[in-house]
């Protein structure tokens, strides 16, 4: 068995909000850095995705 | 969930804030490469211009400059021009110089050489103004006895020719006188005898001529007592010569001594001697000279 399966078996413990929220943090770190990349480049550059 | 699951989430975290940190940081601190490329190419776009402007005023300055250099060059060309006219000039002036300096030097020689000439002609007219004067003295003194001379034989030619009568008549009456004592004589058988000659008496020492004062008067003129010279009447055409020693007199009484300095054809210049203490004593104009007292 995959630790995924044993994981989808049993119930959901703090610990497993735990990584969550870290997980979270990681994601809302890179959507930070992302959004703040997008905003730079957009002020900079007027352009996100093009090169002028 | 797995440890590993867990590990990898954590890792997978911190990674990626990690990362996050790390591309935050380069595009917080990365250059606005945008703004300075569009600085840039203001820039070079002014820079353009300004070169393009550059090379138009270059253009132009080039063609000015052209226009000056032909200007520049024909005025050379006339300096130049001007140059060797002046030194042309230059060249007879100093041609010309040379030649005036020649002929300067050859008036001043000529001019010393007339200078000389002057100078020799003043001592020969001086000589001969003199020689004139003595000539005049002389001719004065030849006429005068010319003069006497001829008077002299003319009363001496009156005497010959009277004595001439004389004697002819004395002949004829000797003749006439001859012939009565022949033809008396005759008569008794006698003649008259022949004359003897005449012997001339020759003799052993003749008396010396005998002498005679000079005697020459004359008067005072003009007299300088400031000088001690005086001038007197008479001159060469009297007979007076230079160093004769008058006696200068008033009313008999002696005044002083002339001794002849200089003598012209018609009056003498002399220097005093033996002047007097008296004021009443010194020589005066009209006072009489003579060289015998």
């Amino acid at each position: 068995m995959s630790p995924a399966t044993q994981s989808r078996g049993k119930k959901i413990t703090a610990p497993d909000n735990l990584y969550t929220a870290i997980l979270a943090v990681a994601l809302l770190a890179v959507l930070a850095t992302a959004g703040f990349v997008a905003y730079q480049c957009y002020t900079q550059y007027e352009t996100l995705f093009k090169i002028q | 969930m797995s440890t590993l699951t867990k590990v990898l989430i954590v890792l997978l975290t911190v990674a990626s804030i990690f990362l996050c940190g790390v591309v935050v940081t380069y595009v917080a601190s990365a250059n606005n490469f945008k703004e300075m490329w569009e600085n840039r190419r203001d820039s070079e776009l002014s820079a353009k211009q300004q070169r393009d402007q550059a090379k138009e005023d270059l253009n132009t300055a080039k063609k000015l400059m052209e226009e000056e250099r032909t200007k520049l060059n024909g005025q050379i060309a006339d300096l130049n021009s001007q140059l060797s006219n002046l030194d042309n000039q230059l060249t007879d002036a100093i041609t010309a110089r040379d030649e005036a300096r020649r002929r300067k030097e050859n008036y001043e020689s000529i001019l010393a050489d007339y200078a000389k000439t002057v100078e020799r002609n003043d001592q020969l007219r001086t000589a001969a103004l003199k020689a004139e004067s003595d000539l005049k003295a002389e001719q004065t003194r030849l006429n005068k006895r010319l003069e006497d001379v001829t008077n002299a034989l003319n009363e001496k030619s009156a005497i010959v020719m009277e004595l001439k009568a004389k004697v002819t008549g004395l002949t004829l009456e000797k003749t006439a006188l001859q012939e009565k004592l022949d033809k008396f004589l005759r008569d008794y058988g006698k003649i008259t005898a022949q004359a003897g000659p005449v012997t001339i008496m020759k003799e052993a020492a003749r008396v010396a001529p005998p002498m005679t004062d000079i005697d020459l008067n004359g008067k005072l003129t003009s007299v300088d007592l400031k000088n001690n010279v005086v001038e007197l009447s008479i001159g060469a055409a009297d007979g007076v010569k230079e160093g004769m020693r008058f006696h200068a007199t008033r009313d008999s009484k002696f005044i002083c001594d002339v001794v002849v300095l200089d003598v012209e054809p018609e009056k003498a210049l002399g220097w005093l001697e033996l002047l007097q203490d008296k004021p009443q004593d010194k020589p005066k104009t009209g006072d009489a000279v003579s060289t015998n007292l």
